[in-house]
């Protein structure tokens, strides 16, 4: 850093000779600018901005100890300056002589006495040459020097990390901060990649320590090391009292959270919000309570959601966008429950309050519950004239399940591939796919099959499925609703079934159907580690339908069947 | 060779000789597929175990060094169509007459084409416990179909090394310390389970110690290579084994592996004759820092001393005056991204004279992939652990080489499987 800071001061002298060495290190020849600093030093021996360059210049061709004729020089023409101290130092480390090192380090301690400075490069010296003891050495020394037990702790904390001594690094980063609480993030960040087999020890060493810092060292370690509800008990029991001190270290641990997957780390934030809700006035303790709802919302804690929510939806000098947000999410948490008719209900008392998108997907999400329900009447009503690409695939699944397969069509045709997310939509492709080789308008049974399934009666779906297929041909759905049925049954364990479903639809009658059946029965046999079989079954795919969009996933099975790739 | 085919393949021969003779139309014969390696090719690494089982089934090939990125050419019989059709692997069909023209092409420029002859039979050096890394050429040779069958300890003290053509070494401490490990991983279950492993080993086999054992070990491979062996070794395996093998009455292992600790001088008393491809090395004396020495260019376990990963390129050989060191790097990439391993690279200044290198770092003061020969024998070395995962870490899943069949690095693993076969002479072993 000093040879950086002195650079730019040191261009704007007026001396020809440094312009020159400047301008020649400027464009990378270092060689002539050591010769032209080397000139300069000659006439003026402890002229500090030459001596740096000289320094700068040597490095990048790794010459840096053939500085040491122009560092005696200049001890001996300013025997205290720092600047000259700092170069010596590393000189001598470049020429690996760690006597001198030492003499030059004590010799600028002691011309800034209570300075860390020179057992920093002191030891920063004895580490380039990969010396950890030495090292520890210098930096104890400094310590003992100036009579402060928490000096350098930083640095020794970072030789424990490289020693790979956990508890000693966690002993120093304490120290550490504290003196200067800015090193938690970095003493976090380091104490993280503790191996398993010391982070129990780790925390038994923190649960030793008192203060703040030490707790929040130990919620943000086990937070990062997957437990979210354990850093929340560590930090919340040492909170202080002051509201910005305690705000700001749940802040920190939020910002963990926020990262962690998996329900714990949701609940966690969600007691999190809550907690700085509590510490937070007016439009704050709204915004916390409702970020805290979303949070036990997305973890599954409805009753906890709704706690957080009472109150925000009906007060009326709640800010305008956080009661809107929290009628949003109670509506949400109240289809969650199962309670349509109330959810219609707060829906429709909130209109105003929600954008138009807002609206019309939690209507929407309604309708779905009502499907869910097995009650069509009133999900058709809830849907309305719904006639955006989202309402008219939701249409389409109506008359579906109803049994009205052309209507079906119909709307799902006019919906096209951009309603709802990716996975709607790939999910009403392959209902098109199942129905459009059935020649009947109309299949209530098929309809109904595929309502148990909407209603995750998946047993049902199977047999309703399996029933309907018997009385179509192959090619004209029969094979089609049979892949389907097999691949429901192997969802709810009934391989049997499926197997025997997956046969009958690998039929050369359907060739449309037949490769993804194969694909599905070799999947299958693979699960039941009938690997012969499975092999057989790919290679018959792969060779009678070679130009099946198909085959590359084919070869992939084949390839885990055979053992040559890692199961996925 | 039955007469017919003795009957075409001369035509071809006498065709090639002359511009002339090529325009005569030959006589019919069953075409030829022509595997194509550069760019056309759809999954690289499986046709070199096309080409091997093909060899397995007791027909022959040809490989064409330096000719579409080092392409096959195969008979194209039944059973080698449908192999290439359910692996996925592209082929061109080719017609007497223009197989006459491509060998013409192949004499004209730097390319020849190498017969192959015997499909090698494969062992590869691994405990019989699953390690918590992978090893990349059990995963090649797995994907690419290409069989093998494991020794460990037992086997090669056993003289059982003897019956195979190829031997693999990956990330085995020959040294004996468990590859520096021990102090790190203490209480890992994995790690825990290596060091009874190998001292039940050690004990069983009647040596006073895992580092006796180890060295043992790397005396008889390289007394396997000197019979007429082929090696092949990755990661730390390259290191540790010319460092046993150097080690000859020098103790080189931490006092948690042999109870003794390491001898302060080990460095000066190192025998480096008896080692196969480096020589003056500075050994590691901290049993905590996970290095061996200064051959390991790129020191990834030393914070201090670890050096970025770049990239290295592939030499160019003659292919009519040079052809093994041309096989070994035949490649669809000249410059391949580089990966760590707990070595990564060989100093240049560590290397024997004779080494041959195959692929560096220009500008670096390390190289990537060296050969040379011992005895009768050949080694290749190949420094890291992974081509597909830089850094791979202990524990991490294994690499899914489906999602990278044209991965340039696998390939140099998959040239040197296939370069045995191109040897015409039986091992004298």
């Amino acid at each position: 850093m000093l040879v950086t800071a002195v650079a730019p001061h040191a261009l704007r002298g007026q001396d020809p000779a440094m312009s020159r060495a400047f301008e020649l290190e400027r464009r990378g020849n270092y060689a002539a600018a050591a010769e032209t600093y080397r000139g300069v030093l000659a006439g003026r021996p402890g002229d500090t901005a030459a001596l740096l360059g000289l320094e700068r210049a040597l490095m990048p061709i790794d010459r840096r100890a053939e500085i040491l004729p122009q560092v005696r020089a200049a001890l001996a023409a300013s025997p205290s300056s720092v600047p000259v101290l700092g170069v010596a130092l590393r000189a001598w480390a470049a020429a690996d002589e760690p006597d001198s090192i030492r003499a030059v380090a004590e010799r600028w301690a002691a011309a800034v006495p209570g300075d860390e400075t020179p057992y920093r490069e002191w030891g920063a010296a004895a580490l380039s040459r990969r010396d950890r003891p030495g090292a520890v050495a210098a930096y104890l020394r400094g310590r003992e020097q100036l009579d402060r037990p928490d000096a350098l702790a930083a640095e020794l904390a970072q030789v424990a990390l490289a020693d790979g001594d956990y508890p000693r690094a966690l002993k120093e980063w304490l120290l550490a901060i504290r003196r200067l609480p800015g090193y938690r993030v970095s003493a976090v960040s380091a104490l993280s990649q503790a191996p398993d087999s010391v982070r129990s020890d780790l925390l038994r060493q923190l649960e030793q320590e008192r203060g703040l810092n030490a707790r929040r060292i130990e919620a943000d370690l086990r937070a990062r090391w997957g437990d979210p509800l354990g850093a929340l008990n560590s930090l919340q029991a040492a909170l202080p009292d002051e509201r910005p001190a305690a705000l700001e270290a749940l802040r920190g641990l939020l910002d963990l959270l926020r990262v962690q997957p998996g329900r714990e780390a949701r609940v966690a934030q969600g007691r999190v919000l809550e907690l700085m809700a509590e510490r937070s006035p007016g439009s704050e303790h709204a915004r916390f309570r409702l970020e805290a709802a979303r949070a036990y919302t997305a973890a599954g804690e409805r009753d906890a959601a709704r706690r957080m929510l009472v109150g925000i939806t009906d007060d009326r000098n709640a800010p305008e966008t956080i009661a809107a947000g929290a009628s949003t999410t109670l509506v949400q948490v109240l289809i969650g429950e199962g309670k349509l008719d109330e959810a219609a209900r707060r829906l429709a008392e909130h209109r105003a309050d929600m954008g138009g998108d807002e609206y019309a997907a939690l209507r929407r999400r309604i309708v779905l519950g009502y499907i869910q329900a097995g009650d069509l009447a009133r999900a058709d009503s809830a849907l309305g004239a719904d006639s955006t690409i989202d309402g008219l695939a939701l249409g389409g699944r109506i008359r579906l399940y109803r049994g009205d397969l052309a209507g079906a069509i119909e709307r799902f045709k006019a919906a096209g591939p951009f309603a709802g997310d990716r996975e709607e939509a790939t999910e009403r492709t392959a209902l098109l796919a199942l129905l459009q080789p059935i020649e009947a308008d109309s299949l209530p049974a098929l309809g109904h099959a595929l309502l148990d399934l909407a209603r995750t009666d998946t047993a049902a779906a199977v047999a309703g499925l399996d029933r309907v297929a018997a009385g179509l041909p192959p090619g004209q759905g029969g094979a089609e609703i049979r892949l389907l049925a097999g691949r429901l049954a192997t969802a709810i364990g009934k391989p049997a079934d499926a197997e025997r479903l997956f046969k009958a639809a690998a039929v050369p009658e359907a060739p449309g159907t037949a490769p993804a059946a194969e694909l599905a029965l070799a999947e299958l046999l693979i699960r039941q580690r009938r690997h012969a079989e499975a092999v057989a079954q790919l290679e018959h795919l792969i060779l009678t339908y070679p130009s099946s969009a198909l085959v590359p996933q084919a070869r992939r099975r084949l390839d885990e069947a055979r053992g040559a790739v890692p199961q996925t | 060779m039955n007469r017919r085919d003795f009957l075409a393949r001369s035509w071809v021969g006498l065709a090639a000789l002359s511009p002339a003779l090529s325009r005569i139309r030959l006589p019919s014969a069953a075409p030829w597929l022509l595997v194509p390696m550069d760019d056309a090719q759809a999954d690289h690494l499986k046709a070199y175990g096309l080409a091997f089982r093909l060899l397995e089934r007791g027909g022959r090939a040809e490989w064409f060094l330096n000719y579409r990125s080092g392409a096959f050419l195969l008979p194209a019989d039944a059973a080698t169509t449908r192999d290439a059709a359910l692996n996925g692997i592209t082929t061109e069909r080719l017609e007497d007459g223009q197989l006459v023209q491509l060998r013409g092409e192949l004499q004209g420029g730097n390319m020849d084409a190498v017969p192959l002859e015997k499909a090698p039979k494969v062992a590869v050096y691994a405990p019989p416990n699953a390690a918590p890394w992978d090893d990349a050429v059990t995963m090649a040779l797995n994907y690419a179909g290409i069989g093998f069958e494991k020794v460990w300890d037992p086997e090669v003290l056993g003289a059982k090394l003897r019956t195979y053509d190829w031997l693999h070494l990956h990330h085995e401490d020959f040294t004996g310390q468990y590859s520096k490990f021990f102090l790190n991983y203490a209480g890992s279950p994995w790690l825990v389970d290596m060091v009874e492993r190998n001292r039940a080993t050690a004990r069983q086999l009647g040596y006073p110690s895992v580092p006796a054992e180890k060295r043992a070990v790397a005396v008889a491979i390289a007394d396997y290579v000197q019979r007429g062996g082929f090696l092949f070794a990755m990661c730390t395996a390259t290191e540790t084994l010319d460092l046993a093998l150097a080690a000859d009455r020098v103790d080189i292992a931490a006092a948690y592996a042999d109870g003794t600790p390491m001898d302060s001088d080990a460095s000066r008393r190192m025998h480096w004759d008896e080692a196969l491809a480096f020589q003056h090395a500075e050994l590691e004396q901290s049993p905590v820092v996970p290095v061996y020495s200064d051959i390991d260019g790129h020191q990834v376990n030393s914070p201090e001393r670890r050096q970025q990963l770049g990239s290295f390129t592939l030499f160019n050989f003659s292919a009519k005056i040079d052809p093994v060191a041309t096989m070994l790097v035949q490649n669809h990439r000249q410059v391949i991204p580089d990966f760590y391993g707990l070595t990564t690279s060989f100093t240049r200044k560590r290397l024997k004279p004779g080494v041959t290198v195959l692929a560096d770092e220009p500008g670096a003061p390390w190289v990537k992939y060296i050969h040379g020969e011992h005895g009768q024998g050949t080694w290749t070395f190949f420094g890291g652990h992974d081509p597909e995962d830089p850094q791979h870490q202990i524990g991490d899943v294994p690499t899914d080489l489906s999602l990278h069949p044209h991965s340039p690095g696998y390939r140099l693993i998959l040239n040197n499987v296939l370069f045995p076969a191109a040897k015409k002479k039986e091992l004298k072993t």
